[in-house]
């Protein structure tokens, strides 16, 4: 056989990839330092790295995933539900400012605006100079607070973080989701622009979250953000990321990838509070690694948006390593949320916990797809896998498609789902203490979503109660 | 010896003239029913199963890096060490099969075992 020139997978190639695997306001568009055309294309990639002015290697890459994603076919294991999006109908890159706001007083005043329609401000003010604000396509304002530079902690947006960290980025970039991995993998690595970059060097502790605010806000056009998490060996970071979108009438897609690597001992939390307008498709790809005794959790909860696909991963790579993911997910009218999480037991003596928590209401369908796989070798790892549906009409739907893989015989694997309605009883109760059943009804959500209410910080517990009474009175979007 | 090694059986496999595997080339070699890359790293002869340990799917005929000495899994991009067989990135993370490869009067040579 001759030497194989194949760089892009061919039809053969890819033949048989799992098919079942796995606030409604918006500022001038007019405003815009830089807006590519509509479409993707050789072209558009490069000039979106032309205009980033990076590397040779990155703008290779680049390429090679645009012929990637050109080369692989749609997933069709979601039911076709992704068909409808045209991918020659978005912009794939804008930026909003020529250059980045050092300050606060520098970011300019409607983006400003933006964040205080959000109602963020107060995390805003408190974190003032650790906030990363991702406004369009790129972070706008990024300044890390001065004790955390002293502790040689890097916080910056990805764009910045190539410039001037490049060694450290190319070394562990895209080795946790490489750009073949999947369709959408390969779109956000040929077009990806900002997201946050995180170095902790060993034994750092950063003691408050770090903080990104994402806001899509031009129609038809996607955010491709592209974080990179590295926790060196006993450190300690938590990431915060909120997201909301103005409501548009056509399309519009979110595909990010998230990248984490925990080393040993250390710890590493990522909370996510979504909540995109209903027309966004929200296709994310999480992935994190942890090493010998790390720790690793996701914390993330999926309003809005009219199809979420997302399973946050964790891939237990060295002994004693641990895995915590918790979801909720929330569908209303129109909505699909198909959310999970993936727990790969690699080491002996890992252990992992996946919680999923759904809401449907209004038609609305939830569904549970998760992943446990214990490979050979895995001696003593423990894992549970906790799925609870909640609807609360006839309309709605719930589903679980949990698949386990388990290839070692010493383990210890739980697997529990309930699906359940608010009871007449309950209802019948709270009502007769004075309250509404409107407002029956959103206490007993709100206890149901308590285990991960509990783990945000208090003004995102504070703001994720009011998404619920907003949902339950049907009045986001 | 232990009794392992001495029922194992090796098999040698005549892959090529040498000089039909030139640096930074790769081919495809049958051996029973497995099939098994060989590779050319600047001078040095390297082999590894074509299987991904991620899902079974054919993996010597991806992208290969001479200088790195690394094949990329076609299927889902997981890229592989030809020297120890061990994924260097996810979604593969269990190693795959390695052969020691040797060149004999000018003919590469293979051992399957």
């Amino acid at each position: 056989m001759a030497t194989p020139e194949i760089a892009i997978a061919t039809p053969d190639q890819l033949e048989g990839i799992k098919d079942s695997y796995e606030y409604g306001f918006h500022d001038s568009e007019t405003d815009y330092a830089f807006k590519a055309k509509k479409g993707l294309n050789r072209r558009v990639v490069e000039e979106i790295s032309e205009h980033k002015n990076e590397p040779q290697w990155m703008r290779e890459f680049r390429l090679k995933a645009l012929e990637h994603f050109e080369a692989r076919p749609m997933p069709k294991w979601a039911g076709g539900h992704m068909d409808a999006i045209d991918f020659q109908n978005i912009h794939y890159f804008v930026r909003a400012s020529e250059k980045q706001g050092r300050t606060w007083d520098e970011v300019p005043d409607d983006i400003k605006n933006t964040f205080d329609k959000l109602g963020i401000p107060e995390a805003e003010r408190k974190y003032l100079a650790g906030v990363g604000a991702q406004y369009e396509s790129e972070v706008v304002y990024h300044q890390i607070r001065e004790d955390l530079e002293k502790q040689g902690v890097i916080f910056k947006d990805m764009d910045t973080g190539l410039r001037e960290h490049e060694d450290l980025v190319r070394e562990y970039f895209s080795t946790v989701i490489p750009a073949n991995d999947n369709k959408l993998a390969a779109l956000n690595s040929a077009v990806w622009s900002g997201g946050s970059f995180v170095y902790v060097p060993p034994g750092v502790h950063v003691e408050m979250p770090l903080q990104a605010y994402f806001r899509i806000n031009t129609e038809n056009m996607g955010q491709f953000e592209r974080t990179l998490i590295i926790a060196d060996e006993g450190s300690f970071v938590h990431y915060i990321e909120g997201c909301t979108a103005p409501t548009y009438t056509t399309d519009s897609l979110h595909s990010a990838v998230v990248e984490i690597i925990a080393k040993p001992g250390s710890r590493v939390r990522y909370t996510t509070i979504q909540n995109w307008s209903h027309n966004v498709y929200n296709l994310v790809t999480k992935r994190a690694v942890a090493y010998e005794g790390a720790t690793m959790e996701w914390i993330d909860g999926n309003l809005g948006s009219k199809l979420t696909m997302k399973y946050p991963s964790i891939y237990l790579l060295g002994p004693e390593a641990h895995g915590e993911i918790l979801s909720i997910a929330f569908a209303g009218r129109g909505q699909h949320q198909d959310a999970g999480g993936k727990a790969v037991h690699v080491a002996p003596h890992t252990t992992s916990t996946i919680t999923s928590k759904s809401i449907s209401k209004d038609g609305g369908r939830a569904s549970y797809r998760g992943l446990l796989e214990v490979a050979p070798g895995a001696v003593k790892a423990k894992s549970k896998v906790v799925c609870d549906a909640l609807l609360l009409d006839e309309h709605s739907r719930s589903d679980t498609y949990p698949t386990i893989r388990i290839g070692e015989d010493d383990v210890d694997v739980g697997h529990e789902a309930t699906v359940s309605k608010i009871g007449e009883e309950q209802l019948f109760y709270l009502m007769s203490r004075g309250l509404s059943e409107e407002e029956a009804s959103g206490m007993i959500v709100g206890g149901f979503i308590e285990p991960f209410t509990r783990e945000l910080p208090m003004e995102y517990a504070v703001e994720m109660n009011r998404l619920i009474e907003l949902q339950m009175e049907g009045s986001i979007g | 010896m232990p009794f392992s090694q001495m029922t194992e059986t090796t098999t040698t496999i005549d892959v090529c003239p040498a000089e039909e595997l030139p640096a930074g080339a790769a081919r495809i070699v049958e051996a029973g029913d497995r099939k098994i890359g060989v590779f050319n790293c600047d001078g040095e002869y390297l082999a590894i199963e074509d299987r991904c340990s991620h899902d079974d799917g054919p993996l010597a005929e991806g992208p290969f890096d001479a200088g790195s000495c690394t094949v990329e899994c076609p299927r889902h991009g997981s890229l592989f060490d030809l020297r120890t067989g061990r994924p260097r990135t996810l979604p593969a993370y269990l190693p795959v099969q390695t052969f020691p490869v040797r060149v004999e009067d000018d003919t590469i040579k293979l051992e399957v075992s």
